[in-house]
C-alpha cells in the first residue's frame, strides 16, 4: 500500500485521468498497455519539454488518435472466455437464440399466437390511429413565425358567460386608434354564398370569400407567388387568390391583372396569387378581397356599428415584441367605455384570445378541434390497448404451466433467472413487432374512413414520419413491457423443482385470481364503451325524432342572391303554381338555424327595463305557414308590415317580459337596444326550437324585413315525397330560379339535413365509440376465447371421467361456462355505474335529453353475455361432446 | 512493387522504424518523425501504421523492458522484417531509377 503510494508521488506529471480511463475503457484490452504506456511517456516527456498546459492540450489531440476502428476492435479470441459471457444479453448467440425459441413457440402455439398478434395489432392500430389524429389537430398555426403574438379579439357577454369571436364593425377602427400596443390590426369579415363569374367565360361560382387588408400578410406567413404584399389589398376592387383558385377560373396561374366578377355588381381586378395553403392553417382563404370594397358592395353597410355583431367578423392582432394580453385590460375597458358607453362595462369584457386556442375554437376556417372529443378518444384508444395487453398477459400466464417444464429444464440445466427473463421478454417483443406491423397495415388501409368519419384531412404523410414513427417505437416498447413483465417475471419465478414436477392445476388457483381480474377489467371498460354506444344512440334519435315545434321535412332551402321585392314577387308567382308546392317563405334564416342575427331588446316597463337577448327571425307573411309554426294570440305578419314594426315574439319571449297569458302581450312596445325605435307585439307563437337541441330556447322575435331575406324555404305538397316527385319539383324549382336569377348558381338544400349537421359532433362521437365497442368487445372476445380453449385443454381429462361417471353434456357446458359467467356478471355491476356517470355527464351537453334508465343497462349488459356465453361455449361445447375414450386413452 | 501496398505514410514509418532499431518503439518513432517533417505526429498514428505494416509481414514486434516514464507499463519493440527490409530496398530502387533519369538542367531550373 505504502510503495504504491509512493510511487504516485513520483509519477506527480500524471495525464487528465478522465481521459485516460476513457481510453483504458475504448481501446482493445490487448492494446492497452501499450497504448497507455505510449501516451503516459509522450506527456512525460512533453511536460519536462514544453510545460504541463501545453502537454496537456496535446494529450488530448494524442488521445482523439486513439478513437479509431483499429484501436477498438477488439480481438477475436479462439477461446471465448466465459466470463465475458455471463450477461445473457449482450451475447449475440443468445439472442440468437431467443429468437429462435420465440419463433418456434409462436409457430407452436398458431391459435394462441393469431389472438395474441390480432388483439394487439387491433389495440395498436387504435392508438396509432388517434396518436394521428392528436398529432394533426394540435399541430396547427405552427409554422406562423410571429404565432405567439398573434391574437383574436373576443367579447365576452359576463352575464351569460359566453365569448363570441366574433365583434362589433367598428372595432378594427377602434383598435387601430386605442390599442397602440398593436402592431397590427387585421379584421376578417367572411361572406359565404357570393357569385364569382369571368364576364368573358360563362364560369360561376359560389364561394365564401374573406374582406381583409394588407395587414394579413404580415400576420399569416401567406407566400405570394405575385403581387406585393403591402399594395396588393390596398385599394378598393382588388382580390388575392390562391393558384389552384386562379387555375380554377381561368386554367393557368398567370393570372395577375385579369378581372374577377363578384355577384354580377363589381369587377374585381387580381393583384396577388398565394401559394396554396397549407391544410393546419386556421386561416385557409382561398380569396381575399380588399377591404374597402365592402364600401363599394354594399354602400349602406355600417363599418362603425357598435350594438350587434356577426360571427363571422372577426378581428386579430398581432401585439409588439414583449406585449401581453394581461397588460391590456385597461386599454380594453377604456375602449368598451369609449364606444360601446359606460354602462356597457358590467357586461361586456374585450380580451384576446391567443392563436394556440384559435383551432380550438370557432374560427373561420370551419374547422375546430374538438377537445373532449380528443380527450375521450385518447382514452378510449388507451383503453383498448390495456385490453390487448390484458389478453396477451392471460393468455402467457395461462399456458405458463405448459411451459413450466421447459422453465424447470432450462433451470436445472444451468439457465439464470435474467436470461429466462430476456427469453419471455423477446417472446413478447416479437409478438408486438408483428402486431405493430399489422398494425401500421391496417392503419394505412383505415386512415381515410377514419379521416371522413372525424372530417380530419388526413393524409399518408401522417402516418409516415419521425413523430409517427417515433411514437410506434414508444408504443411497441411499451406494449412490450406492460404486455411482457408480468409473464416474465411469473414465469421466470418457478421453482424447478415445483416446474418439473408439473403441478400446473393444484398452483393454479394463484394463477386463477389475476386472470380473473383482468377478465373482469376487460368486460368491464367493453361494458362501459357499449353502454355509452348505446346510450348515445339513443340521444341520437331522439335529436331525430324530437317535436322541434315546426315542421322539418319536405322543405327546401335555396338561396336569394338579389332580394328586391319585384324578384322575390316574380320568383313566388312562378313558384306556387307548381303542383309539387305547398308554400314558398322568404326569410332571413330558417326557423332552426345555426347562423343567427341577435338583437338586444329591451321591455320598458315604468321605471325597469328588462334586457332581452333575442333572435330575430326574419320573414314574410308565409313564414308561419310554411314551417308550420304555431300561432297562440294575435295576429300574423302581413307582407305589407314593412315598416310599422308589428312583430311576433315566441313564448319565451313573453316570459322574460314576465307575461305569462299570450293575449296580454298583443300590443305591448319593445324597444331596439337602448334606442328610441320600438316595436309592437301582434301576435305570439308557439314555442319552436330556433337553436339546435343543445340550447335553451331563445326569445325571438319575428318581423318582416324584405331587405335581410336571403333564403326561400319552399315547402313540397307531400309530406313524404317519394324520389320521383321531388325530382320533378327540383327541376321546377331551378327552372324558375335560374329564370329570375340568370347570373347565379342555383343550390338547394333539404332543410331536415342542414338540421341534421347541428348534430355532427355528437354523431362523429357515436361512431367512434361504437367502432371502439366493436374493437373492444372483439378484442376482448378473442381474449375470451383463448382462456376458454385452454380451460377445456386443463380439463379435457376430467371431463372425460365426468362422462364415463354419466355427467350431461348440458352440466358439462355450465361447469365449463360457470366461471367465465361469475366474471362477466361482476363487470357488469362494475361497469353499469360507471357508464351510468359518463354518460350523464356527457348528457349534460344538451338542454333537452333522455333519461337514463335502469332497464337500459340490463339491455347491454344481457347481450353482453349473450355474447360471451356464445364465445365460451363454443369450446365448451366441443369439450363436452368429445368421445372420453379418445381423451382418457393416452397417458 | 504492387500499388498502394505501402503507403507513404507508412513507408516513412518503416524507414523510421529501420533507422532506430533496435530500439525503435511508437513514442520514439512518433518523436522522430516530428522533428525530421516539423509537423506533429500522434503516437496514435504511428501505432496504427505499425500495425498495419504488421499485418502485411514488413514488421515484428516484441515486448520490450517496463519504464517508470510509462507508469511501469511495458514498452513494445519493433524490427523490420526480410520482407519489409527487401520492399524498402524495391521501393527505394524504383526511386533511385526515376531520379537518376532527371536530368541535370531540369534540377538546375527548380533550385
Amino acid at each position: 500500500m505504502k510503495s504504491k503510494k509512493n510511487e504516485v508521488n513520483k509519477r506527480s506529471h500524471q495525464p487528465p485521468g478522465q481521459l485516460t480511463r476513457f481510453i483504458n475503457w475504448l481501446v482493445a484490452p490487448h492494446l492497452r498497455e501499450e497504448v497507455l504506456g505510449d501516451l503516459e511517456e509522450r506527456y512525460a516527456r512533453r511536460v519536462k519539454i514544453e510545460g504541463k498546459t501545453r502537454a496537456k492540450r496535446r494529450y488530448w489531440l494524442e488521445a482523439l488518435a486513439y478513437m479509431r476502428p483499429a484501436f477498438i476492435k477488439r480481438k477475436q479470441s479462439k477461446y471465448p472466455s466465459t466470463a465475458q459471457r455471463s450477461d445473457p444479453f449482450y451475447n449475440p448467440d443468445m439472442i440468437l437464440n431467443y429468437f429462435k425459441i420465440a419463433f418456434r413457440n409462436l409457430s407452436k402455439n398458431r391459435g394462441y399466437s393469431f389472438i395474441n398478434i390480432t388483439g394487439l395489432a387491433a389495440g395498436m392500430t387504435c392508438t396509432v390511429l388517434i396518436f394521428m389524429v392528436v398529432r394533426h389537430e394540435t399541430g396547427y398555426d405552427k409554422d406562423l413565425a410571429n404565432g405567439n403574438r398573434i391574437y383574436r379579439l373576443e367579447t365576452e357577454n359576463i352575464k351569460e358567460k359566453h365569448t363570441s369571436p366574433g365583434t362589433y364593425t367598428g372595432m378594427a377602427q377602434a383598435l387601430r386608434t386605442d390599442l397602440p400596443e398593436a402592431e397590427l390590426v387585421t379584421p376578417l369579415l367572411q361572406t359565404y354564398g357570393s357569385t364569382f363569374s369571368i364576364p368573358s367565360a360563362d364560369k360561376r361560382f359560389r364561394e365564401s370569400v374573406v374582406f381583409t387588408d394588407n395587414s394579413i400578410f404580415g400576420l399569416v406567413n401567406y407566400r405570394l407567388v405575385a403581387g406585393n404584399a403591402s399594395k396588393a389589398l390596398g385599394q378598393p376592387n382588388s382580390v388575392v387568390l390562391t393558384k389552384s383558385y386562379a387555375i380554377k377560373y381561368f386554367g393557368t396561374a398567370d393570372v395577375m391583372g385579369k378581372t374577377i366578377r363578384i355577384d354580377n355588381k363589381q369587377d374585381l381586378v387580381i393583384t396577388g396569387i398565394l401559394e396554396d395553403l397549407p391544410v393546419t392553417t386556421s386561416f385557409p382563404f382561398k380569396m381575399l378581397v380588399s377591404f374597402s370594397t365592402l364600401k363599394v358592395i354594399d354602400p349602406g353597410l355600417d363599418l362603425n356599428r357598435w350594438n350587434g355583431w356577426n360571427d363571422n367578423y372577426q378581428v386579430f392582432v398581432l401585439l409588439k415584441k414583449d406585449v401581453f394580453p394581461a397588460q391590456l385590460t385597461k386599454r380594453f375597458t377604456a375602449i368598451a367605455a369609449k364606444y360601446m358607453g359606460k354602462e356597457a362595462l358590467p357586461e361586456k369584457k374585450i380580451k384576446l384570445n391567443p392563436l394556440s386556442e384559435i383551432h380550438y375554437s370557432p374560427n373561420l376556417s370551419g374547422r375546430t378541434a374538438n377537445v373532449s372529443l380528443l380527450k375521450t378518444l385518447s382514452f378510449i384508444g388507451l383503453l383498448v390497448l390495456l385490453i390487448a395487453c390484458f389478453n396477451f398477459i392471460n393468455l402467457s400466464t395461462a399456458q405458463a404451466f405448459k411451459r413450466a417444464k421447459e422453465v424447470g429444464i432450462r433451470k436445472a440445466i444451468g439457465s439464470n433467472r435474467r436470461s429466462l427473463i430476456y427469453q419471455f421478454l423477446v417472446e413478447a417483443g416479437l409478438v408486438t413487432f408483428l402486431a405493430l406491423l399489422l398494425a401500421v397495415l391496417v392503419s394505412q388501409l383505415s386512415m381515410q374512413s377514419l379521416a371522413d368519419i372525424l372530417a380530419i384531412p388526413l393524409s399518408l404523410t401522417d402516418l409516415y414520419n419521425w413523430q409517427t414513427g417515433l411514437f410506434m417505437t414508444g408504443l411497441a416498447i411499451l406494449t412490450t413491457l406492460l404486455a411482457g413483465v408480468y409473464p416474465a417475471f411469473r414465469l421466470s419465478g418457478m421453482a424447478p423443482a415445483w416446474a418439473l414436477k408439473n403441478h400446473g392445476l393444484t398452483q393454479g388457483k394463484q394463477w386463477f385470481s389475476i386472470r380473473q381480474g383482468l377478465v373482469v377489467v376487460q368486460f368491464t371498460v367493453s361494458l362501459i364503451l357499449i353502454n355509452s354506444a348505446f346510450l348515445i344512440n339513443r340521444q341520437l334519435a331522439f335529436f331525430r325524432n324530437a317535436d322541434l315545434g315546426f315542421d322539418k321535412a319536405a322543405i327546401i332551402t335555396v338561396g336569394l342572391p338579389d332580394n328586391k321585392p319585384e324578384k322575390l314577387q316574380a320568383l313566388r308567382n312562378q313558384l306556387t303554381g307548381t303542383a309539387q308546392i305547398q308554400d314558398v317563405s322568404f326569410s332571413f334564416n330558417s326557423a332552426s338555424s345555426e347562423s343567427n342575427w341577435m338583437q338586444g331588446m329591451e321591455y320598458r316597463q315604468g321605471p325597469s327595463f328588462t334586457q332581452i337577448k333575442t333572435q330575430m327571425k326574419m320573414g314574410d307573411s308565409h313564414y308561419l305557414s310554411t314551417y308550420g309554426i304555431q300561432l297562440l294570440a294575435g295576429n300574423a305578419l302581413k307582407d305589407s308590415d314593412t315598416s310599422n314594426f308589428r312583430v311576433l315574439a315566441n313564448e319565451v319571449f313573453i316570459k322574460r317580459m314576465g307575461i305569462t297569458r299570450p293575449q296580454d302581450a298583443i300590443g305591448v312596445k319593445i324597444y331596439y337596444g337602448d334606442g328610441q325605435q320600438f316595436a309592437t307585439i301582434a301576435g305570439v307563437t308557439k314555442n319552436f326550437h330556433v337553436n339546435s337541441l343543445h340550447q335553451k330556447i331563445d326569445p325571438a322575435l319575428i318581423q318582416v324585413v324584405p331587405n335581410n331575406f336571403y333564403q326561400a324555404g319552399i315547402k313540397l305538397q307531400s309530406e313524404r315525397p317519394d324520389a320521383e316527385s321531388l325530382k320533378a319539383a327540383l327541376t321546377q324549382i331551378e327552372k324558375v330560379w335560374i329564370a329570375t336569377f340568370p347570373e347565379h348558381v342555383f343550390e338547394y338544400s333539404f332543410l331536415d339535413e342542414t338540421l341534421a349537421r347541428a348534430y355532427q359532433s355528437e354523431i362523429r362521437t357515436a361512431k367512434l365509440i361504437e367502432t371502439s365497442t366493436f374493437l373492444a368487445i372483439l378484442i376482448a372476445c378473442l381474449g375470451l376465447f383463448g382462456l376458454a380453449t385452454f380451460t377445456a385443454e386443463q380439463r379435457t381429462k376430467e371431463i372425460g371421467v365426468r362422462k364415463v361417471l354419466g355427467a350431461s353434456v348440458a352440466s358439462l357446458m355450465a361447469l365449463l361456462s360457470k366461471d367465465f359467467f361469475k366474471l362477466i356478471l361482476i363487470a357488469i355491476i362494475i361497469a353499469s355505474p360507471i357508464a351510468w356517470l359518463a354518460i350523464g355527464q356527457w348528457l349534460q351537453n344538451f338542454e333537452f335529453k333522455i333519461e337514463i334508465k335502469w332497464w337500459m343497462f340490463a339491455v347491454t349488459g344481457l347481450s353482453m353475455t349473450a355474447i360471451a356465453m356464445l364465445t365460451v361455449s363454443f369450446q365448451s361445447v366441443k369439450a363436452a361432446l368429445m368421445n372420453p375414450v379418445k381423451s382418457l386413452r393416452s397417458e | 512493387m504492387r500499388r498502394s501496398d505501402l503507403g507513404e505514410f507508412e513507408e516513412v514509418v518503416l524507414l523510421a522504424v529501420a533507422a532506430l532499431s533496435p530500439n525503435a518503439y511508437t513514442v520514439a518513432i512518433a518523436e522522430e518523425l516530428e522533428q525530421e517533417t516539423g509537423n506533429m505526429v500522434t503516437s496514435g498514428a504511428v501505432h496504427a501504421a505499425m500495425q498495419r505494416l504488421e499485418q502485411k509481414g514488413y514488421l515484428r514486434s516484441v515486448w520490450g523492458e517496463a519504464t517508470a516514464e510509462r507508469g511501469g507499463r511495458r514498452k513494445r519493440l519493433y524490427t523490420v522484417t526480410a520482407l519489409g527490409g527487401r520492399i524498402m530496398e524495391e521501393s527505394r530502387a524504383v526511386r533511385n531509377r526515376l531520379w537518376d533519369r532527371i536530368l541535370p538542367a531540369i534540377r538546375l531550373e527548380w533550385s
